[in-house]
């Protein structure tokens, strides 16, 4: 038995055996008819393509979305930011770059004094965001940004608080973290 | 007294733009259709140029030759430089000068041209009318064009250009031999090699060759599509297999000659599937017979012709995407076990029917066409059913379990 088992390697392969056509495919008329059938149906069938950028993909849900950031204001329009690293840390493309200084408000220690994030290393995997502790990192549904250089897409604090004001209105913030960036339950419906 | 030489020439000029501009457009059909089927649009951006006019992306071929064009044409080092510069030039001029014995219409009638030009004979709409070898020259050319392939495999020097020349030049020498065994039976009916004459015959009688010689019609087609290296035939340049095939080192205006000649290549193919086996010009109620005609009528019979083989061209390109590529044991078991016998049935049916089929249609009452008709369609189901039956392109290749050792 262990003889057999050493020289038949093929003990644990199962063999299966090809399917055998019929008469209607060995005669490939029907199989022929079937492939023409199908292109034609798919010729004058409703096209899918989006024609971008005349128009704009569909986001079926903005709030789960990962394109390009923004750093939120709060109700004063300052930026909520209290430089404490967190997103730094977690980003593991390494693309944040923040410069902390001593706010100017009491409501909190430190403040941003610069704020860069370099897009063109972000893999946009949403990590910022999660590990944000005050909302201030955020990302939106905005997904087709272009440059004319490395140097343009290195995105500042202007720049980012910028594309906040750009969506506000069309994407409100993505409100409390209970569990990372999925936290609407229900998308607000069409 | 010049006139001899001005017309071949005008047809010539007349013939090259057309076929250089049908290529150029038939290429943008041949995008688009395969954008429809996949259900997306396709081209249909690019329009007039400077303009934002755009035309359903009816300036896309000019933008693709104008990128053509002003690419760089690099030469690897590596290469035979004589064959490969010699290769593409070969296709190319095989592909163009087939079309001199390809008719494009009827005739023009002499009374359409002013009486002090000396136009007493209709205007033949070929570049050389008249020639007796006709179907036989196309088929030479035909036979250089496999230079074309072979000489670019081997020149390039790169084992995935040599992998499709040598896949090339098997199958289309293959496949030479039931598209000639295709129209051994029109020639034999109609009794002549000159296409005109065929297209001819085929009016006057009003049934099509592909009525009379259906059987003889498939295997036209199927080698057709094999000599024009079209999907389900393309094993020469499969691009998920070997790159480009035979032209993958090529670039520049050299790939555009290769491109040109396989999209040429298609419309021959096309020409001859209409002319040899779809009636030509002729059409039921709308054409004529004859050959004295007024102009209406050869505009018609040019219109008539020209939609036939965009359809064909069509189908060939619906093809594309319709039915997988054969694997390279099937398609030689399609060309020499299925191909070739139905070929000599087709021939064999034909040629008894023409020397004994005259007694028999007398006794029966009917026209010599219609029974020729009946007796074609049961061979070719006689002939289908026997290959269904015996599946002669079935291999067992397949891997099988070891034999053990030890018993």
């Amino acid at each position: 038995m262990t003889q057999d088992k050493k020289k038949s390697p093929e003990k644990n392969v199962a063999w299966v055996k090809e399917p055998q056509l019929g008469m209607s495919g060995k005669s490939y008329l029907l199989l022929f008819l079937q492939g023409l059938t199908t292109t034609l149906r798919h010729l004058f069938s409703r096209k899918k393509t989006v024609e971008s950028p005349d128009q704009r993909h569909e986001i079926p849900d903005s709030l789960i979305y990962r394109g390009v950031h923004r750093l939120n204001r709060d109700e004063q329009g300052r930026v909520k930011c209290v430089a404490c690293f967190l997103c730094a840390t977690a980003c593991p493309a390494h693309c944040i770059d923040i410069v902390a200084a001593e706010s100017p408000w009491p409501d909190r220690e430190k403040y941003p004094q610069t704020f860069t994030i370099d897009e063109l290393r972000c893999i946009f995997c949403g990590m910022c965001e999660e590990a944000c502790p005050v909302d201030a990192i955020e990302l939106t549904s905005l997904y087709d940004l272009s440059g004319k250089s490395r140097e343009e897409m290195v995105f500042d604090k202007e720049k980012l608080l910028s594309v906040y004001d750009l969506t506000k209105d069309q994407e409100p913030p993505r409100t409390k973290r209970s569990g990372g960036t999925t936290s609407n339950p229900k998308p607000p419906t069409k | 007294m010049l006139l001899p030489l001005i017309e071949p020439l005008l047809k010539i000029a007349l013939l090259i733009g057309a076929l250089m501009t049908a290529a150029a457009y038939l290429v943008l059909v041949e995008r688009w259709i395969a954008a429809w089927v996949q259900d997306r649009l396709g081209p249909n951006r690019v329009g007039i140029p400077l303009t934002k006019i755009r035309l359903f992306g009816l300036g896309q071929p000019i933008a693709d030759g104008v990128k053509f064009l002003f690419k760089a044409e690099f030469t690897p080092a590596h290469v035979d430089k004589m064959l490969f510069f010699v290769a593409p030039l070969t296709i190319f001029i095989a592909a163009i000068a087939a079309f001199a014995v390809i008719p494009f219409g009827s005739v023009i009638p002499a009374d359409l041209f002013p009486a002090s030009w000396g136009i007493t004979q209709p205007i033949s709409l070929v570049v050389a009318p008249g020639l007796d070898v006709g179907i036989v020259y196309v088929f030479a050319l035909g036979s250089i064009a496999v230079y074309g392939v072979v000489l670019g495999g081997w020149a390039s020097n790169n084992k995935y250009s040599f992998l499709g020349g040598l896949r090339s030049s098997a199958q289309l020498i293959s496949y030479e031999l039931p598209l000639g065994l295709g129209i051994l039976g029109v020639v034999l009916v109609t009794g002549s090699l000159r296409l005109d004459a065929i297209i001819q015959h085929q009016a006057q009688t009003g049934l099509w060759n592909v009525f009379t010689q259906p059987l003889g019609f498939v295997v036209f087609c199927v080698a057709a599509f094999a000599e024009a290296a079209r999907l389900p035939f393309d094993l020469p340049e499969a691009e998920q297999e070997l790159v480009g095939g035979y032209h993958t080192e090529y670039s520049g205006i050299k790939l555009m000659m290769y491109m040109v000649a396989e999209f040429l290549h298609m419309v021959t193919a096309a020409f001859l599937i209409v002319i040899l086996f779809l009636g030509g010009w002729h059409f039921w109620g709308l054409s004529g017979a004859g050959d004295l005609i007024t102009w209406p009528v050869a505009l018609l019979r040019v219109v008539v012709l020209l939609a036939k083989v965009m359809a064909v061209i069509l189908f060939f390109m619906l093809a594309r995407w319709s039915w997988p590529r054969f694997r390279y044991d099937q398609l030689m078991g399609i060309g020499w076990k299925v191909m070739i016998p139905w070929g000599l049935v087709n021939f064999v049916v034909v040629a008894t029917w023409l020397e004994y089929g005259g007694s028999l249609t007398g006794l029966l009452g009917w026209s010599m066409e219609s029974s020729l008709a009946i007796v074609g369609v049961t061979a070719l189901l006689l002939c289908w059913l026997v290959i269904t039956v015996i599946d002669p392109t079935a291999v067992g290749n397949r891997p099988r379990p070891t034999k053990r050792v030890g018993k």
